[in-house]
Formats: C-alpha cells, structure tokens, sequence
C-alpha cells in the first residue's frame, strides 16, 4: 500500500506519485490534497487504486486525484484520468456505474426571511411532487419508444415535453445532450429499467435541498450566477438511475473479453476497457451517453416538479419565488475534449469519475454569460452540511484538465456509520439545528450522517489553495430530502 | 443445501458494500453470496400468501469470477424490476463455467436499499483448505 513518504511534493495541495512507483504504471499519479486530508486517504484503498487506473493503455499527463477521493471498485472516487483519442481507450469502471450523476444549483430572488413561514409546506409539496425512495419511480410510466427519445435528445427531449426552458438547456453542460447517442446501442433490460424512473430522485446520497445562499465571496460572479446573500437556492443530486447502473454492468461485462483480444493487461478486471476507436469502444461512447442524456432529462424533469411544487406553495403569497437553472453538472462521466497536456494540444477523453468539470475564464463550451467569469462549479456537501458553489480558473485548464472536486467524500464505511450513529439521533440533531430532514429511511440517514463524510470546508479550501477553482458563494441547508 | 461450510461477513468499505462469501464448493458459494446480496438490500416484507413460483435459468460464462456477477445480476435485476426474492432448490456448475439452476421465487413488497451494481473488483474466488472463498463489492 501506498504510503505518505511516497508522495513528492509539487506545491503547496499538490502532490504526485511517480511514475517510476510502479513497472506498470504509464503516467504519475497527482494528488491535490492538504497533510490534514492525506491522513484520510491514507486509510483506505484511494492511492492503490489510482495507481491502477494509471496503468490503462492510451493515458496522457497524469492520472489526478482530488481532495474528496475515497476507495470506490477499479478507479478512486475523485479520479480524473485522460486517454489519447481516438487510440487511447475509455474504461466504464473509470465513469462509474451511475453514469452522469450530476448536480443541479437553481436560485430564486426570494429571501428566506419571505420565505421563513413557508418552508415546512415547501419541503412537504417538494417530498409529494419529486418522488423519491428505494424502488421508487417517476408519475408515469414511459413507454420504450419515449425511454428511447429521452436517450437521444436529453433535455432537449425535456424542453419539447414542456419540462425546460431555453435557458435551463444552456445552462447544463453540454447543452444537456451528448451528440452521439444510439439507444440501439444499450440493453432491452437498460431501457425496461429506464421506462419507470424518469423524473425520480433514487436513494443512497441523492438528495434535493432548499439552501440559503449564505455567504457570498465572489460579488460580481454571484451576481452574474443570480446568487444573492440571504435568498433561497435549490440543490438536486441524482443520476440515471437503474438505466446508467444496467449500461454500466452490461459493458464492464462485455468487455472483459475484449480486453484480451486487444492485448490489454490490466491490475483489475473493474478496469475493463476498450479502444475508443474499437468498434467496443464506439458502442460504449453511445451507451454511456445514452444514460447521461437520461440523467439530464432525469433532473431536468424533478427541476419542473420543484418548480410546480415552489408555484403550489408560494404562488399569490410572495413574489420572486421562481427558479431560474444556475448550472447543471456532470460528475460520474466521460468526455471527448481538447486540453493541453505536455505542451501541446491533445484531444482525449476525460474520465471524471466523483469529479467535476471546472473550465475556466474564456471556455467555448460555457454559455456566453458564464464564458468572463469561469464555470460554475457546484461541491455539494455532506447532508446537513454546507455546500459551495465555485468557478473554474485557468490554472485548472493547466494543472487538472479543467477539473474539481465533487463532494465531500466519505471518510466512514457504511456499516461503521450505522453501527455508531441512530437515525433517529441524527435526525433530531439537525431538525435541532433548523434543518428539516425528510428520509426514506432511519438507516439510510445514518449511513449518509455528516460523520461519515470528509469536512467539506477543507475540501474546498484545498481546491481553493491548490487554485483550480476560486469561491463564489456558501450555501447553509434548510430542508433536505432524501430517498 | 449445507449451510454449515458456506456463510458470508460484511466487510468494511469506505463507500460501498463488500462481503466476505465461502463455501465448501463453488455452488454453495454462490448460494451464499446470493444471500449475502438479498441481506445487504434489506429485505423486510414479504408477500403473504402469495403462491412461490418455479424457474429455471441457464447461464454461461468465460469464467467462474463471470459466472458468479451472471448469476448475483440476474437475481439483482430480478428483485429490483419484479420484486421477487428468489431463493436456490437446485444448483449445478460445470468445467465449462455454464450454471444451471432451479430458482423458488417469492414476491416481496419492499427492500431497504437499492444495489446498483455487483462490481468485479478485486474478484477473485480463491480455492482454500475447505473449499472456495470471494470477496464480492457491490456499488451503492
């Protein structure tokens, strides 16, 4: 296992693994962490794991790690890792089995104080008209055709079933569809499992949020973003549901055999992978966007719901209470882009697996409001805890191929949270705290209790330091529900 | 089935589920990794006097390691999409890395925890003193 005297130091959060660590390692291994937060890593598999992604055929620069990054199967949670297109290959492993799980950041004008007698009717019409639950679906069944079209077109399928606006599409990433994307491609089980869930939250550590914006740190990118100290803003965290899970299990199983016939060795079959010029490699490309266009329509249709269930409750009682989209952004994906890597311009495909995008100043693929101040970038933190909303700076083009971190991180192991912390506790303590909790779940909560997770303070502030992102805004939770 | 020389154990992960599984031979292994799975997704409430259903299924793989996501898959999708708790009457696997099975299903009402997927990391069933042994990590 690796240890912290391996580590060299680069600068101050910036750490690297060399390649010379390990004979099969093709590119070093960055890590942008504090000391403090290398005590966490250190703990579990995190480190071992990113030195196995580093092996994966086609790779450029080096394979990073942020400071939210804990043990996952095959690629660290928090790994960014680029491959050469199109001879390079794409790993499934290495995007995650909920594939484009992403996070939504939308703002209102209205002030908690206007908002203050309403939030408990706010967290109860949002709990009705946002299903969400183990095993629980959207309002209606789709039929395969439909599951097909939302596969397709993404959130433009949203925008023409009159679920998004204009802005909402420009204000996601990528527009909210990836190009490139041929249902043909994914399993009749995928889509079977696609037809019940459109416009459904899930389980686990999804969540939709009301916040107070805080905090502001950045003014004139708060402004520009529409956030304003003292308003409420909206969080939705979720993916693509059982369709990304069914494409994800059905190509890391078809390609373990591919694997052979391309002459790869690999340290971990869950780092199974294709070239992206393979006619394996092209299909997984049109797979995995099939269930990223999904997850977009997936939040975009639960924005429409929030939105209806703001409308129900604040409607001809207070004014402002309209949501308008700030970002929309991916965090389990894999994209074609061009970065300079070495001292010149490569294109690659960018795995972000428990990563987020974070293009700087000046970016083509940012809406033009966004293009002078950077990307918004959105960390969600652990529940009950603060949030952040940042933006991407050019040091990050630099140094982490336009990435950030995603989260907090877990730092406690599932069983070891339930067995330490009540449900029921943990729910009075935040109630206690002005914080209306509304769970599927004791259990469930325990296991996603604040404990468990990393300080998200710190892990902000070391992308902060490490300056591949700068703050903008601080986000306290008010009502949080949780499948 | 001999329940005595097979069993599984939590094991301790930062983000996801891992189970320790053995089992005096390759199928009660499975067995007890199937119910390992069926454990970790807290199931609770099962369908009163619904009447159990038979089937059988036939599965084929490159290896056991393959064989055995196959079959955890199968009842996986089988109790997300259908609500059914199937449980093993019979159990064959060959040389061939082919299973065969006699599964009893059982409706259920609900489970705890969604699994969105049995992952093949680090698998890898390991032969011991006493028959086979795998750690299997489920992505939460």
């Amino acid at each position: 296992m690796v240890s912290i005297s391996d580590l060299k130091y680069i600068r101050p959060c910036e750490w690297e693994i060399p390649r010379s660590y390990r004979s099969d390692m093709r590119v070093p291994v960055r890590i942008f962490a504090t000391p403090e937060l290398l005590k966490d890593v250190s703990r579990d598999k995190s480190l071992d794991q990113a030195l196995n992604a580093a092996t994966l055929p086609g790779l450029v620069g080096q394979v990073m790690v942020m400071p939210d990054m804990h043990q996952g199967y095959g690629f660290p949670i928090g790994g960014v890792a680029a491959t050469r297109y199109p001879d390079g290959v794409i790993s499934p492993g290495g995007i995650g089995y909920d594939i484009n799980c992403g996070v939504r950041l939308l703002t209102s004008q209205l002030t908690y104080q206007q908002a203050r007698p309403y939030l408990e009717d706010l967290a109860e019409a949002l709990n009705r008209s946002c299903p969400s639950g183990v095993g629980t679906g959207g309002h209606r069944q789709f039929s395969i055709k439909e599951v097909e079209e939302v596969c397709r077109k993404g959130s433009a399928w949203a925008r023409s079933a009159g679920f998004a606006t204009e802005q909402d599409l420009r204000r996601t990433e990528e527009g909210g569809r990836i190009p490139g994307a041929d249902p043909r491609d994914i399993s009749p089980r995928a889509l079977k499992r696609g037809s019940g869930q459109v416009g459904s939250l899930g389980a686990g550590n999804h969540f939709i949020e009301i916040d107070l914006i805080e905090r502001v740190f950045d003014p004139q990118a708060a402004r520009v973003m529409g956030l304003e100290e003292g308003n409420l803003a909206l969080q939705i965290h979720c993916g693509s549901r059982g369709l990304g899970h069914q494409v994800c299990s059905d190509y890391v199983k078809s390609l373990q055999s591919t694997v052979e016939r391309y002459g790869i060795e690999l340290p971990d079959r869950a780092l199974v992978c294709a070239p992206l010029d393979s006619p394996e490699g092209k299909a997984y490309l049109s797979a995995m966007a099939c269930a990223a266009n999904y997850a977009f329509a997936n939040r975009q249709v639960l924005s429409h719901h929030a939105r209806e269930a703001f409308e129900s409750v604040l409607a001809g009682r207070v004014k402002d209470w309209q949501l308008s989209l700030v970002y929309d952004v991916a965090h389990n994906i894999g994209k074609i882009e061009t970065h300079l890597i070495d001292g010149r311009e490569q294109e690659v495909c960018v795995h972000r697996k428990g990563a987020t995008r974070a293009f700087g100043p000046g970016a083509a693929d940012l809406p033009s409001e966004y293009r002078e101040i950077g990307q918004p970038v959105l960390v969600p933190g652990s529940m009950g805890t603060s949030s952040w909303v940042l933006h991407g700076t050019e040091a990050a083009m630099q140094r982490s191929l336009g990435s950030c971190c995603h989260g907090a991180g877990r730092v406690m192991s599932r069983s070891q949270a339930k067995k330490t912390i009540w449900g029921e506790d943990l729910h009075w303590e935040l109630e206690s705290r002005g914080i209306t909790i509304l769970a599927g779940s004791m259990a469930g909560l325990a296991e996603e209790a604040p404990a468990a997770y990393k300080d998200i303070d710190a892990v902000v502030d070391t992308v902060v330091q490490a300056g591949i992102t700068e703050p903008v805004a601080r986000l306290k939770p008010l009502v949080v529900i949780k499948g | 089935m001999n329940t005595k020389a097979s069993g599984f154990e939590e094991v301790a992960h930062t983000a996801d589920l891992e189970i320790k599984v053995w089992g005096e031979n390759l199928e009660s292994l499975f067995i007890a990794a199937a119910e390992g799975m069926f454990q970790l997704s807290g199931i609770e409430d099962y369908e009163e006097g619904f009447s159990a259903v038979r089937e059988d299924i036939t599965l084929d793989a490159m290896d056991y390691e393959g064989l055995l996501i196959l079959f955890l898959e199968e009842l996986l999708y089988r109790l997300t999409e259908d609500y059914m708790l199937f449980s093993v009457e019979k159990l064959t696997i060959n040389e061939h890395f082919s299973l065969k099975a006699r599964l009893r299903g059982t409706q259920i009402r609900s489970y705890q925890r969604d699994i969105k997927a049995v992952t093949y990391h680090r698998l890898n069933i390991q032969e011991t003193d006493s028959g086979y042994t795998v750690n299997v990590v489920f992505d939460i």
